[in-house]
């Protein structure tokens, strides 16, 4: 795993992951915000709402992390260093997409932590959070098989990866019903909705006709994966490297 | 000695603009100078070899393998790349230790500390590479491609940014990795810097390769360019009356004790010098070709494109 602990450290800059943080733990904060004035009883749903409408943050935090992991090399004319290495390309690729799902997962649970802070502050337990772990852990999966790709193959991936989370995740998948099984935000969403009883009446219209458990949810991330390692390991073989 | 590069009827083309150009070529072990002016092809041609771009037509093999298609082979072949990129954020030392490790090198830390010995970054190896001159970049990135011990060495521009100290010393590295049976290509466009590193030469223009040889050779073989010679003489106008009605003979010009001579025949010029000056008691004090050079037969095949 050296080339992902590198690809990692890479992504990781200081000012890149505070910065990530901060957009992350929007949800958080904003429940903490809201929380101040809600009831009791309407705190699980409350809190659900929130991070499932406003979460949406956390996925643009998830882009910009993993389309840099092998963009960064690409751009910056380092990727030879990485590249020309008896390294198998399937190998590299399940390297690189770890490494993006990782520096992901440390921002999402950075934000989690918020929300869990801010669940204590409003005079909740940490019962109340503890499920939308999940929500991120699975969009960091999601987010990373799509977008570490992405970002190797597409010159102008951000903005590529900001369309599908804004016109297809957010708009589109609304309006047309079943673009929403396309979307890995709702999969993720739908892991979390099977960890939690109390899932709201906003997160539950987000969520759509995506069917809500556990067991689905992951089989559904686990295809984004095979799909995403098949189409770098791709790319890594076929394409010019620089 | 058989190829240790063997390169097909190599194309590659960015949509329209074509970068190399249908070359065919093998390159043995020794150092090969790789000469051509900036946009010639040199550095596709390079990243074609190392595997980093896909051929647009023909094919590239590397002790028997296509790179692209066995990524083992990167055991035995590494690339300098032209860029100055390295990671910034990194030790020397770190770099190296992470070439090693990512070629699966048996005790990385070890290797890394000969090759940083090897190539004299010792003693700033704990420093930032962000903060090291151009000339320590191109040391660092020499040393990360040395760490694996490869078969083959390719050196895009290696000297650019090295002080003459610098330059002195990588040549002298480049040498006795040739004499140590590697094969060495390293790309130039500056004709004394190829000059010094080779004997043998590959020259690229618009893509094409224009000559392949040791310079000497590629110059014999250029025989519609007739060659220039200057000669010191104690009496010049004597002999440039003696040689003008000599075949072969192009044209002669006197400048002060200096005759110079163009000439389609170079070998009858050298064999008739010594005998025109005894039989018209001329003394000759210098004969020097002036277009033996590099760069007298590099601007021959610029120009003759």
């Amino acid at each position: 795993m050296v080339l992902a602990v590198h690809l990692y450290r890479r992504i990781m800059r200081r000012g890149r992951v505070l910065g990530l943080l901060a957009l992350s733990s929007v949800p958080g904060l904003v429940f903490w915000l809201a929380g101040f004035d809600a009831g009791e009883r309407e705190m699980p749903e409350l809190f659900t709402d929130i991070i499932s409408s406003v979460g949406y943050t956390y996925a643009i935090a998830a882009l910009i992390l993993t389309v840099a992991t092998l963009r960064d090399e690409r751009d910056s004319g380092t990727l030879p260093y990485i590249y020309m290495r008896p390294i198998p390309r399937l190998n590299m690729a399940a390297q690189s997409i770890v490494a993006g799902v990782g520096a992901t997962l440390v921002i999402g649970v950075g934000g989690w932590l918020v929300a869990v802070v801010a669940s204590l502050a409003v005079g909740n337990g940490i019962s109340l959070p503890m499920p939308s772990l999940a929500l991120f852990a699975g969009a960091a999966v999601g987010y990373g098989a799509i977008f570490v790709p992405l970002g190797y193959l597409v010159p102008r991936s951000l903005l590529v990866g900001l369309g599908y989370i804004i016109v297809l995740e957010t708009i589109l998948a609304n309006v047309v019903t079943g673009l929403a099984q396309f979307s890995v935000w709702r999969i993720a969403l739908s892991i979390y909705a099977g960890l939690d009883d109390d899932f709201g009446t906003v997160a539950s219209d987000t969520l759509g006709p995506v069917t809500a458990g556990v067991g689905g949810g992951v089989v559904k991330l686990a295809a984004v994966v095979v799909i995403g390692l098949g189409a770098l390991t791709w790319a890594l073989k076929k394409r010019d490297a620089l | 000695m058989t190829d240790t590069i063997v390169v097909t009827d190599l194309s590659k083309w960015f949509g329209l603009k074509v970068a190399v150009s249908e070359v065919t070529i093998g390159f043995r072990p020794g150092v090969t100078g790789l000469l051509g002016p900036n946009g010639a092809g040199k550095t596709t041609l390079l990243r074609v070899m190392a595997g980093l771009q896909r051929p647009s037509q023909g094919e590239v093999r590397i002790l028997g393998v296509d790179p692209r298609q066995d990524t083992e082979i990167y055991r035995k072949i590494s690339l300098v790349p032209e860029d100055e990129s390295v990671y910034e954020r990194l030790t020397g030392r770190q770099f190296i230790e992470l070439a090693a490790r990512l070629a699966k090198i048996d005790h990385p830390v070890d290797r890394a500390q000969r090759v940083l010995e090897t190539v004299g970054l010792t003693d700033a190896a704990g420093r930032a590479l962000g903060g090291f001159s151009k000339g320590m970049r191109q040391r660092a990135k020499v040393a990360a491609a040395l760490v694996s011990d490869p078969e083959v060495l390719l050196l895009d521009e290696p000297l650019n940014g090295a002080d003459p100290v610098q330059r002195a010393q990588l040549i002298a590295l480049f040498k006795e990795l040739g004499n140590a049976g590697k094969t060495v290509l390293v790309s130039s466009h500056v004709l004394a810097e190829v000059e010094r590193v080779s004997d043998r030469v590959v020259a690229m223009v618009d893509g094409r390769l224009a000559a392949v040889g040791d310079i000497a050779t590629i110059r014999a073989a250029m025989t519609d360019k007739p060659r220039r010679v200057y000669v010191d003489a104690t009496d010049p106008r004597r002999l440039a009356a003696a040689l003008i009605a000599r075949s072969g003979v192009l044209g002669v010009q006197i400048d002060g004790g200096t005759v110079h001579i163009e000439t389609s025949d170079a070998g009858d010029l050298a064999r008739g010098l010594p005998a025109i000056a005894v039989e018209h008691s001329i003394g000759l004090s210098k004969i020097e070709p002036v277009d033996e050079s590099l760069e007298s037969v590099f601007r021959y095949l610029v120009e003759g494109r």
